[in-house]
């Protein structure tokens, strides 16, 4: 039915296209913006995109309007190299470089986003309404962001009113699965005072790929953000910032539990609040003073069939982060300097005690530019920390410009990701099975007091909790370029990474219920390399062309040193087969090759863009089907797919938007391997622009 | 002079080899023949935090068949498994131990073991020993804590000692009944499907 109402809309919309007014588009094709544009990540200072000497994205408010998408993860989605993908229980997120998500840091407007679910930001909670541009840094960025940055930094960038006069926009977006999504966005500026209000409605009732299930895969929620900004120029020298976001999102919970359907609520709440002052001393030397405070909470029951509460959670975290940064501007060169500190605390079903973590950390970077080809990045951030091992992670890069159509550049980094609140303080016992989690720095009293109660059978031989457990460190490599030639433009690069002391469950102790103890430990060591590049060309200026396209390799080096662990395999009919070291295929949820196509076509006269993108997805593993713990080509995969979306937007007059499109166009469903896979959507929507 | 001495020390080796090879396949009568035994229900009382109890299950590899008697070889009781020699573990309706018995565990594929083992690599049951270990990635098999699954660990084939000193190899294939290729929850359990091959030659190989 729904459907059915869409392909109406959809229709009567494209008949308004066809035979509206002749009247000419401005013409923007995305890459030839990028040159020109000014960022602000890699360095913390503002700086050219195409002389920054580290492998970045940008993401520009032309390309997320044209796209017709409305949150964060899925523009993510559309980008080389980024692929948004739910992990082994079950939740979405990306992966960079072949790193999972827990190991990128999101950031809105400079300050990071908080609220983790098994290291996975939920990035469905970011609405694109007001962006401005998404600063993508890839490989390791821990020298100016410390823990969490060790796979790269996503910097969402709001709207900023710059002129004197009011502004702004208004929409409404209505979608398959009764998908609303409203956003009005106002900007105001009037001498040394400005403001901006965003606000954003999103809802939906959720799709069911399995209607003979009583869950769906995705229930009925709603959501609203709120992002109030002031900003005061007291003068030229001196500026106030202060934005503040809140979000709040209802869902239903339901679960199926001994047959039975289980019903609750689950509430998420988020709010954030960042307090800015730059002081410019001179013109040489400028600070920055940041106060940023954030609060993500959720709360979910489930009641019975009786009504009666079965199982409740909660999860509190605070980040409280002081930071002030200078830079001085030498003739060609400049010193960045941070110093700051974190206070975070957690309080949630299954710890304790509230936990805090502390950690002050100062950071120095040395842009210099010898002459006018290079540039050379170095730098290096130390962090002291409550609760792990100090952390010092060095960062040098380099880019040498051939000419203006040519240019190379390399760095290496170190990486870091302190082990989290989880893997240091949980303390979890499932209430079906009877197996134990515990944190790791609470494991060892735990296990003595379980025994003291005896339940514990034996203790595994080996295990000491002796020395901390460790942060997790990657050490990255990038070499890349760039080239144009009249109409044709490439970006490549080469990524390694090396990861040291990845964070794992391991038994520690056996029950007298036969279960297991788990506790963290530092085991793995894991390495990615491969290539990645995008290719635009412009046929006409009204036609443009981009491919992407990334190899990855993922594998784990204690898998290959100690193959013979790993070479039996079970066929189909439970026989053991001897496999070979090649045919170990790396790392579970990894494809090898991912690959998308992009066509803008602009029809001047009738003020329209068709945007069609395409995306190809090798085939991938995501559990051990055979009886070796790891993911070999006898395992079974899920197989390569293809999704495309579609938009066409048009303009009429220089006021109003209307688009429609469809996301996964051709209905590309794959209900029993890829449950976040929906199947296709269509989508009208129409912008006031004032 | 010197080549030639070369030549015939070779050669010599080659008849040498040669001859001992063909004495080994005069000793093997026959080759063995595997066979796959289906479904050995070895029930238990008590688990989950319960003291575990019940009878074992026997089983003779010569009689290819669930024994009542003392001649059996190994026997099976849930996940545990135990061999006809060696003494007593201390658990609770342990059989009495008349035979000779150990196991031998090798990496390999089931058809890939075709010498016996060191005679030192060997165990015998004994008071907390298991010459099978107990336990998830220790002895024969895995579990997996979120689908509560026991899955047979690929590529671990038992060399066995018999009660009466012959020597038998046997590798596990399921743990549920009729050996479903992907088992869930709701699957019958504690049904031992295992392929084995009986040697009831005096020789070194199977």
């Amino acid at each position: 039915m729904i459907l059915n109402k869409n392909v109406c809309i959809a229709l009567v919309l494209f008949t308004t296209v066809s035979f509206a007014q002749q009247k000419q588009v401005k013409d923007s094709i995305e890459i030839n913006q990028l040159d020109e544009v000014k960022i602000t990540t890699a360095t913390r200072t503002e700086r050219l995109l195409s002389s920054v000497p580290l492998p970045i994205t940008v993401i520009t408010s032309e390309t997320i309007a044209r796209s017709g998408i409305t949150r964060l993860n899925e523009i993510l989605n559309e980008q080389t190299g980024i692929i948004l993908i739910p992990d082994e229980s079950g939740f979405e997120g990306f992966q960079m470089q072949g790193l999972d998500a827990a190991y990128t840091m999101v950031l809105i407007d400079g300050v990071p986003l908080v609220g983790r679910t098994s290291g996975v930001l939920d990035l469905s909670r970011v609405s694109v309404g007001n962006i401005e541009r998404i600063e993508i840094v890839k490989g390791a960025s821990s020298a100016l962001y410390g823990s969490e940055a060790m796979g790269g930094v996503i910097n969402v960038i709001t709207k900023k009113p710059n002129k004197d006069e009011i502004s702004g926009s208004i929409s409404y977006r209505y979608a398959t699965f009764n998908t609303n999504d409203i956003n009005t966005n106002i900007l105001w500026k009037k001498k040394k005072f400005a403001a901006n209000l965003f606000s954003n409605y999103f809802s939906s009732d959720g799709f069911d790929l399995d209607k003979s299930t009583p869950l769906k895969n995705t229930e009925r929620f709603y959501n609203s953000t709120i992002q109030p900004k002031f900003y005061y120029d007291f003068s030229e020298k001196l500026k106030l910032t202060v934005s503040n976001r809140f979000f709040h999102q209802y869902q239903l919970n339901a679960a199926l539990i001994n047959n039975a359907i289980y019903k609750g609520d689950a509430e998420e709440k988020e709010w954030n609040s960042q307090v800015k002052l730059e002081h410019k001393w001179n013109s040489k030397i400028e600070s920055e003073y940041e106060l940023y405070a954030t609060n993500y909470k959720n709360d979910s029951f489930l009641n019975d069939q009786n009504n009666i509460i079965y199982d409740q959670a909660y999860y509190d975290q605070w980040l409280l982060r002081p930071e002030m940064r200078t830079t001085i501007s030498l003739k060609n060169d400049k010193i960045t300097t941070g110093i700051g500190m974190n206070h975070e605390t957690l309080d949630r079903t299954y710890f304790d005690e509230n936990v805090t973590f502390n950690s002050k950390y100062v950071f120095v970077q040395y842009d210099y530019n010898p002459t006018k080809k290079i540039n050379v990045l170095a730098g290096f951030r130390y962090d002291n920390h409550s609760e792990y091992a100090s952390q010092l992670s060095p960062k040098l890069a380099i880019n040498y410009k051939f000419n203006t159509a040519f240019s190379l550049k390399a760095s290496v980094g170190y990486g870091y990701k302190a082990p989290d609140f989880r893997q240091l303080f949980f303390d979890f016992t499932n209430p079906q099975v009877g197996y134990t989690v515990l944190g790791y720095n609470i494991a060892e009293d735990r296990l003595n007091q379980l025994e003291a109660e005896n339940q514990i059978l034996l203790r595994y031989p080996g295990i000491s909790f002796n020395k901390p457990l460790e942060a997790e460190s990657a050490v990255n490599f990038n070499f890349g370029g760039f080239y144009k030639k009249n109409k044709f433009k490439i970006d490549a690069n080469l990524f390694y990474n090396s990861i040291s002391n990845l964070i794992e469950t391991q038994a520690v102790a056996q029950k007298t219920n036969g279960q297991n103890i788990f506790s963290y430990f530092n085991i793995s060591e894991i390495f990615t390399y491969g290539l990645e590049f995008n290719s635009t060309y412009n046929f006409t200026k009204e036609l443009s062309m981009s491919v992407g396209y990334q190899y990855l390799t993922a594998k784990d080096k204690s898998v290959i040193d100690n193959f013979q662990e790993y070479q039996y395999i079970r066929n189909d009919q439970l026989q053991t087969v001897k496999i070979n070291k090649s045919d170990y295929f790396g790392l579970f949820n990894r494809s090898k090759h991912t690959a998308n196509f992009k066509v803008l076509y602009t029809i001047p006269k009738l003020k329209t863009d068709i945007n069609l993108r395409v995306f190809y997805r090798s085939k991938y593993g995501l559990f051990d089907t055979n009886s070796n713990k790891i993911l070999d080509e006898y395992d079974k995969f899920v197989k390569e797919y293809v999704i495309t979306n579609l938009s066409v937007s048009k303009h009429i007059q220089e006021k109003i938007t209307l688009q429609v499109g469809a996301n996964n166009l051709l209905n590309f469903k794959n209900p029993d391997q890829i449950a976040n896979l929906s199947g296709r959507q269509l989508y009208a929507r129409l912008q006031y622009n004032f | 002079m010197k080549t030639n001495f070369l030549k015939l020390s070779l050669l010599a080796l080659v008849v040498f080899v040669t001859s001992c090879s063909k004495d080994d396949d005069a000793k093997s009568v026959a080759p063995v023949t595997t066979k796959t035994f289906s479904n050995l229900f070895a029930p238990q009382t008590g688990g989950q935090g319960q003291p575990v109890g019940g009878a074992f299950t026997k089983f003779s590899f010569s009689e290819n068949a669930i024994v009542t008697n003392d001649n059996w070889d190994i026997a099976f009781r849930g996940t545990t498994i135990i061999v006809n020699g060696g003494d007593e573990i201390g658990i609770t309706d342990e059989p009495l131990r008349t035979g000779v018995g150990a196991i031998s565990t090798v990496s390999n594929t089931f058809a890939g073991v075709t010498l016996f083992p060191d005679a030192a690599t060997f165990v015998q049951d004994g008071p907390s020993i298991y010459a099978i270990p107990t336990g998830s990635g220790n002895g024969w098999y895995d579990y997996n804590g979120a689908t509560n699954i026991i899955s047979p660990r690929a590529g671990k084939v038992f060399v066995v000692k018999t009660h009466d000193g012959k020597y038998a190899k046997f590798e596990i294939l399921s743990y549920y009944q009729n050996a479903p290729a992907t088992p869930d929850a709701t699957s019958p359990t504690r049904y031992f499907t295992f392929n084995f091959a009986y040697q009831p030659n005096s020789t070194t190989t199977f």
